[in-house]
């Protein structure tokens, strides 16, 4: 959370010499950071991020705070003074007092109630404070209302005044709201309540939502006399669960989610009843409620020293450890081997354990006085996961000509049904962003064609790839979040989209075998189209992309893909590849030419071949070309063949053995007729 | 005889000005000197001639031979000084090459991350992107309902609740991967990278809903906040550039204590301030010490061993080595972009 602090401000309560780029170099080094410096006129105003675990920082005396316990750290010259009016005396200036009835109705609701009654005189605030507050973003409206507003700012606690007049049988009663009450908050905005809000109810309506805005029938206004000034704090978990449910946000509440400093309760008010007599003429003329039950009280926290040297790396003395946690504000007590400290109110819900007062010592002593080293211990036995296999598989595909891009893994509704899984079986976003980003995609081939349909126009032969996860739903448990490899050309030719399923093959050390797709499928063409396994895994599907895809991407050309999935493939053990001894004797090598039909696969012809003979080291297709003289759907085939022995050549009388074997089963089992 | 010697010679250095290419040539050499050559013919004849005219004529044959030699010889030369200035050569114009294809910049990013961190140890880990609750929060000190939360912006998932671990979540960080890896090696010493998409509800010039992470974990018996210091100056340095080193600034996370946010030199000023810089540094990504309930939803015993983690953007990385304009670049895919890398 971000907060602008002019600097004169700061130094109201912050008193050194150091220039304002100092003081904030040294605050971003140790504490919140200053992110942003602007000149206005001769003051600075700092633009400070302030973590959530600080709201006690989140104000013009919680960083004068933090800037003194820095700078004195570091052995620089800085005094911090309080604001005047923390510890008034709050008793009514007046004999004819009147009586504010309060009531909580649960203290868990509200662990401190405070509040007073004021006579004043409502006018303009003055100069000061109105261009204090404008430098912090936030308009001057009287000066009751401005002291409200200014007091947040300058103490980080919020309050709220009503119009004591306005309050019916100045009753105050604090529950917890029931669903669909109504209010009409400062802004003018009719609000619905849920159930469980905090409320302020008098004798007969609402008059205030606790912690994020007050009632507009409650209000200060010009006419107002009498003023209830009020100072409570809330149940964090309450306020931001309100927040949530009306989708709104005030800076009070932003501050309440936090939970401010109950002790701190108190001070404000007597500060706010302080500035108001100052510049509102006022006087108090009730008693001081305040509703306390249980008083906040800060743990002791125990740091061993051994631990504290061991975090830091560096042997720290004892002395400036105190000395540190003095100027934040701490109470310690030295001992032997550890410091026993205990944390001011306005730190008791952010320091807990041990490691927190190393974070408090470690940050003021500087994290740039701390050397810069190698770690020391042993380096683990853990294996790389399968990530560390897929940095070489991209650069592989790489080196064979293909380009990687990275798309979205969320997609819309309406790329979902280009893909084929029904929105059941497909993970989905409860809150997407937009149409867009809806539900988590169970294939890349969408987004990659996408891609291709999208560059189509810049170029004619697009190759591109992707490894990304895709995600599918299971009966229970986490979806499924498998690897994949998915590559999408623009040419449309099976056989190229094949080749490169080759050479992937070969650079994960697999041997897939291809069997043709002949169902409709929705991303695949029917007969242009294969299924890849590894032995008897399945590990995915290459092919021309069926029309129903291409056409709903504006593609004219064919488009062809092949999705295989790494994490089954990874899973499988590879080939390993050994020695085998050469062949000291040179093979014979003879071409066969025969006729088949031109649906019989290549894979069925070599597969016979294998079948019939042992001699046979090596197949190779030399040549196949379709002929109307051949006859109808007929095709010629000619193989090389290498016959090799391991202990001889083989003889013309084996070979001519073997020739004949083979030529027998391919005219039996394919049906060939083998040329002479 | 000396006639047809001379006839053997003519004919000889005609065959050789007719030879045009190797082939032809290396015939001429079994042509000149085999064993059925003219000239050995011519030998074989000097037996039928009268005593007292042989010696003259051996003679006379072996200068033939030798001329016939040095023709060859010649010959020879001057083929393979024309073989090798046979074509026109450009050496300015392109050669025959094979297209080779790009690797995407967050790729060729987390190539040169995991190869650095793997110098000091840090093995390479995956971890879900679709998670629990558990692993993405609680586990990391972020109770249910607790406004840490907020922070992150996260995307839920349609599915069932887990009675142990929660609703399903889309990671909005690759912290998700710090209890899970605890819970599988077991017993530190833990040094790991994981690198992962992770995603939040947001998008504009410098967010994309989408995005990828890398976090690093190492737990110890002895591991102190200047061991922290020492890994990201030798990952800036190596991943920058040398002098490239980082700051520590305070900050709050749920998960550490101490907490810290890391920036890294500015390149631009060297640390003296510019337009670009805050102040002479660049912010990198948040880090800190691990905190002992995270340790201990590892069950990891947080009274012996001590950690530190990190997560940074690689986009936001990568933006500070090349420069940008709009993150959302990234993920646009325009070949012309990609092939720039």
């Amino acid at each position: 959370m971000n907060i602008k602090i002019p600097v004169s401000w700061l130094r109201d309560y912050l008193k050194t010499d150091l220039a304002a780029k100092t003081i904030a170099n040294y605050l971003t080094a140790s504490g919140p950071s200053v992110e942003r410096m602007e000149k206005k006129g001769e003051d600075f105003i700092f633009d400070i991020e302030v973590t959530t675990n600080r709201p006690d920082a989140f104000s013009v005396l919680g960083i004068a705070r933090e800037a003194h316990a820095i700078l004195s750290s570091n052995g620089q010259k800085s005094e911090l003074t309080a604001p005047k009016g923390m510890d008034l005396q709050l008793d009514p200036d007046t004999t004819s007092k009147v009586t504010l009835d309060a009531q909580i109705t649960d203290s868990k609701l509200c662990p401190r109630f405070t509040a007073i009654v004021l006579e004043v005189k409502i006018q303009e605030s003055p100069a000061l404070i109105k261009n204090r507050l404008i430098a912090c973003d936030i308009r001057p409206i009287n000066n009751i209302v401005d002291i409200t507003n200014y007091i947040m700012l300058e103490t980080g606690q919020p309050m709220h005044a009503f119009d004591f007049d306005k309050i019916e049988g100045a009753k105050m009663v604090l529950r917890q709201s029931r669903q669909y009450e109504k209010i009409t908050t400062l802004d003018s905005q009719k609000r619905i309540l849920p159930k469980g809000a905090i409320v302020i109810q008098d004798s007969k309506k609402l008059v205030d939502l606790c912690g994020i805005m007050g009632g507009e029938n409650s209000q200060i206004s010009k006419r107002t006399k009498r003023a209830i000034f009020f100072v409570q704090a809330y149940d964090p978990f309450i306020i931001r669960r309100t927040t949530q449910a009306l989708a709104f946000r005030t800076d009070a509440a932003t501050r309440f989610e936090k939970g401010v400093d109950l002790e701190n309760i108190l001070p404000t008010l007597s500060r706010s009843v302080y500035l108001a007599k100052k510049i509102a003429g006022a006087k108090i003329i009730s008693e001081l409620i305040d509703i306390y039950p249980k008083k906040q009280e800060s743990k002791t926290t125990t740091l061993r020293f051994s631990k504290l040297n061991k975090y830091l790396g560096i042997e720290i003395n004892p002395t400036k450890t105190i000395q540190i946690l003095t100027s934040l504000g701490f109470k310690t007590h030295l001992e032997i081997s550890q410091i026993k400290a205990v944390a001011p109110s306005w730190r008791t819900n952010d320091i807990d354990t041990d490691v927190d007062l190393i974070e408090e010592i470690a940050r003021i002593y500087g994290y740039h006085n701390l050397p810069s080293t190698l770690p020391v211990g042993q380096v683990p036995n853990r294996q790389d996961s399968d990530l560390k296999k897929v940095i070489a598989l991209k650069n592989a595909l790489k080196y064979l000509g293909q380009t990687e891009v990275i798309t979205y893994s969320i997609i819309s509704k309406e790329m979902l049904g280009t893909t084929g899984v029904s929105e059941k079986k497909a993970v989905e976003l409860t809150n997407p962003l937009t149409e867009e980003w809806q539900f988590m995609r169970p294939t890349l081939i969408s987004s990659l064609t996408e891609v291709v349909a999208k560059n189509s126009h810049l170029k004619s032969a697009i190759s591109i790839f992707e490894i990304a996860k895709t995600y599918l739903k299971q009966k229970s448990g986490l979806p499924v979040q498998d690897l994949f490899l998915t590559i999408v050309q623009s040419n449309g030719d099976f056989y190229k989209i094949k080749g490169i399923t080759e050479n992937v093959f070969e650079a994960l050390g697999q041997k897939a075998t291809y069997s043709k797709i002949k169902d409709e499928d929705k991303l695949f063409q029917a007969n242009q189209s294969a299924t890849v396994k590894i032995g008897d895994t399945q590990v995915g599907k290459l092919g021309l992309l069926n029309s129903a895809i291409t056409d709903h991407f504006e593609l004219q050309n064919q488009i062809s893909a092949v999705e295989l999935n790494l994490s089954r493939i990874y899973n499988l053990s590879t080939l390993s590849k050994s020695f085998h001894a050469i062949s000291k004797f040179s093979p014979v090598i003879e071409d066969i030419s025969a006729i088949f039909s031109i649906y019989t696969p290549l894979g069925d012809i070599t597969l016979e071949i294998k079948k019939i003979s042992t001699l046979v080291k090596n197949i190779e297709v030399i040549d196949i070309f379709e002929d109307p003289k051949l006859g109808d759907l007929k095709k010629s085939v000619t193989l090389r063949l290498t016959y090799q022995k391991q202990n001889s050549t083989p003889t013309q009388q084996e070979v001519n053995g073997e020739r004949t074997k083979i030529i027998k089963s391919l005219e039996t089992n394919l049906r060939a007729k083998v040329r002479k | 005889m000396e006639e047809k010697i001379k006839k053997i010679i003519t004919q000889a250095q005609e065959k050789l000005s007719q030879a045009k290419d190797q082939k032809s040539f290396s015939d001429l050499y079994i042509e000149f000197f085999g064993k059925s050559s003219p000239l050995n013919n011519l030998t074989k004849e000097i037996s039928k001639l009268a005593q007292e005219k042989r010696p003259k004529a051996g003679q006379a044959i072996n200068k033939a031979k030798q001329q016939l030699e040095k023709l060859y010889e010649e010959k020879k030369q001057s083929i393979k000084k024309n073989l090798n200035s046979a074509k026109i050569i450009d050496v300015t114009a392109s050669g025959t090459k094979r297209q080779l294809g790009h690797l995407h910049l967050v790729s060729q990013a987390i190539d040169q991350i995991t190869e650095i961190f793997a110098k000091l140890g840090f093995s390479l880990q995956s971890y879900p992107e679709v998670d629990f609750d558990y692993y993405a929060f609680e586990s990391l000190n972020m109770p249910a309902e607790h406004p840490a939360r907020d922070d992150w912006e996260t995307f839920f998932i349609n599915a069932e609740i887990d009675p142990k671990f929660g609703k399903q979540v889309l990671t909005p960080h690759t912290s998700n991967g710090q209890v899970r890896e605890m819970e599988i090696v077991k017993k530190p010493p833990i040094r790991m990278i994981n690198i992962s998409r992770c995603y939040r509800r947001q998008i504009d010039v410098s967010h994309t809903p989408m995005f990828h992470q890398f976090e690093g974990l190492l737990v110890d018996e002895n591991v102190s906040i200047d061991q922290l210091k020492g890994t990201f100056d030798f990952f800036t340095t190596n991943f920058f550039g040398p002098k490239r080193v980082t700051r520590l600034r305070p900050h709050h996370f749920r998960f550490t204590e101490p907490s810290f946010e890391v920036d890294v030199l500015c390149d631009i000023c060297e640390g003296k301030g510019c337009r670009i810089c805050k102040g002479g540094w660049l912010e990198l990504g948040g880090a800190g010490m691990v905190h002992p309930n995270v340790l201990k939803s590892g069950h990891i015993d947080p009274d012996k061993y001590a950690g530190f983690a990190f997560g940074w953007g690689i986009e936001r990385t990568i933006s500070m080595k090349t420069k940008l304009p709009d993150i959302r670049m990234f993920y646009q895919n325009d070949l012309r972009f990609l092939e720039q890398f």
